[in-house]
């Protein structure tokens, strides 16, 4: 019964904030198509680069372009449920966090409704280079129309991969309260390095951005398969088995880290 | 006096937190490693121009690297907030000129960014990368007006852009598209050389190569000086503005917030 109300409550807030968007139409489309082309410049650089110099290292436009597309998609579903777990400072720093401790439910479900984010922007600039690489390779016959379904899959377990890594980098905050320069280098520059093929990068860096913040789990591992067809069909299975990993670890961290919480706020 | 005031007070709050800004440089320079690496990795399949690999890598390192000086500078110099704030009727009120008082706290922080970011970023990548120094002296002179102009060129962008904020409310916007142009016209990734020939055409009409490229250009001795001039003819022009801009403003005020 707790469970069914907490999300009662929390699809109401979905709709609530949908709607409070929409009050402003012209300004919310505006805001979303130009935050999709600014983020398809990023894309272009690299685009401009292999239309001069064709593949590196044997990584073709199409596929970069996947990898790309796939990564802004699950960091957009990430932070479109959890954007709070990612802004977790502002409740420590101003002390906001005591509020949540006090409701009779566990903190996650009551931090994350705290905001519902909608990223229509990342979700046109994701969805439109995910269909044009897609396209892509499906019109050369290198995929067939079953990258489609792992595609989604392999987004949602990236999503989950990505959220237990900012829930880890969100907990450490309980022993250092602040954790903007962490997130800077666990969440964004990690993810951005995996937006390219890790095979570019020597060795201790591809094997921290597998084990210690496994972002290549997200896009790189599962390309492997779906778009070279290396490994096997045993990795989509074993992807699953990783987010589910990383998600019990970083659950685990986080409640070990709670105990340890002192108040800051004045 | 008063304007070095200014600007050493935004040197000076910036200090306190030297140690969290060192963190940052880390991650910072993680992306400049990764973009570096995307060089080497082209570099082993196709010979890469007048640059070669390494060359490349020291582009990248020098970019990545001035980046803090002469791109990453304060919002719209932090007019969009003051002008939410309502701060900015009593900055217009001061017997300073608003553009010589934002400027010269934004000179501040730049100084501040070369010394605790540039420098430190620039000098991991100098071990990893084993980069090599320009030969002569002249060299340092050229690039230092160089990155000079571009500080200058950079600030007036941010002021356009933070004056914007007295018309509307999405200045920000102003801002993200100002990086986006960075990203393509400034050489930030790739050398303009490179880019499809009616985009190159285009930054050339733009401010922008005068931020990152020739800069970067004179500093690893391909350009000769003369790309300098072009810096003077943008930090004329964009002056101009700047003060047309502030002449307007100073009849528009209207605030938002109290």
């Amino acid at each position: 019964m707790k469970l069914k109300s907490c999300l009662a409550m929390y699809r109401l807030l979905i709709k609530t904030s949908i709607k409070s968007r929409m009050q402003y139409k012209f300004n919310f489309m505006l805001a979303s198509v130009l935050a999709a082309l600014i983020q398809i410049s990023e894309f272009l650089m690299i685009a401009i680069v292999l239309a001069k110099f064709g593949a590196i290292q044997g990584w073709s436009i199409y596929e970069i372009g996947y990898l790309f597309a796939v990564m802004t998609l699950s960091k957009t579903l990430y932070r479109t449920f959890a954007d709070e777990v990612h802004h977790l400072e502002k409740y420590l720093v101003g002390g906001d966090f005591d509020q949540l401790l006090t409701r009779p439910m566990p903190v996650l479900l009551a931090l994350m409704p705290q905001n519902f984010r909608i990223m229509l922007g990342e979700v046109l600039q994701g969805g439109f280079i995910l269909c044009w690489s897609l396209g892509g390779m499906m019109h050369s016959g290198q995929v067939g129309w079953a990258a489609v379904p792992f595609t989604l899959f392999i987004i949602f377990t990236g999503a989950v991969i990505l959220f237990s890594i900012g829930l880890a980098t969100a907990t450490i905050g309980f022993w250092t309260t602040r954790i903007e320069e962490l997130q800077n280098f666990t969440e964004d520059a990690a993810r951005t390095a995996a937006q390219y093929p890790l095979t570019l990068y020597p060795k201790w860096m591809k094997s921290l951005l597998l084990i210690v913040i496994p972002v290549g789990f997200v896009n790189y591992v599962p390309s492997l398969y779906i778009l070279k067809g290396e490994l096997g069909a045993w990795v989509l299975a074993a992807l699953a088995g990783v987010a589910i990993l990383c998600l019990a670890a970083s659950l685990r961290f986080w409640r070990f880290g709670i105990t340890k919480y002192q108040s800051t706020g004045s | 006096m008063l304007y070095f005031t200014l600007a050493s007070k935004a040197y000076a709050r910036n200090l306190q937190y030297r140690g969290a800004h060192m963190v940052h440089n880390l991650a910072s320079a993680m992306f400049g490693f990764m973009y570096a690496c995307i060089w080497i990795g082209l570099g082993r399949d196709h010979p890469l121009g007048d640059y070669g690999t390494q060359g490349m890598v020291g582009y990248i390192a020098f970019t990545q690297a001035v980046l803090w000086v002469t791109s990453f500078i304060s919002n719209g110099l932090g007019i969009p907030q003051s002008v939410r704030t309502g701060q900015i009727s009593l900055d217009l009120m001061r017997p300073v000129h608003l553009f010589s008082h934002m400027m010269a706290r934004e000179w501040g922080q730049i100084a501040y960014q070369f010394l605790y970011k540039s420098i430190p970023i620039y000098l991991l990548y100098f071990f990893l990368f084993s980069l090599r120094l320009p030969d002569h002296g002249i060299t340092y002179l050229f690039t230092f007006l160089g990155l000079s102009g571009a500080a200058y060129l950079s600030i007036c962008m941010n002021y356009l852009i933070g004056v914007s904020a007295l018309w509307t409310t999405e200045s920000s916007w102003l801002y993200w598209g100002n990086h986006a142009m960075i990203n393509l016209l400034a050489g930030f990734f790739i050398p303009l050389e490179w880019l499809p020939r009616w985009l190159e055409n285009l930054a050339w009409m733009s401010p922008y190569p005068y931020l990152l490229y020739v800069p970067t250009t004179v500093y690893l001795g391909h350009g000769s000086g003369r790309g300098l001039w072009g810096t003077l003819f943008w930090g004329v022009l964009m002056t101009v503005l700047c003060l047309l801009a502030t002449r307007i403003v100073r009849r528009k005020v209207e605030v938002q917030g109290g």
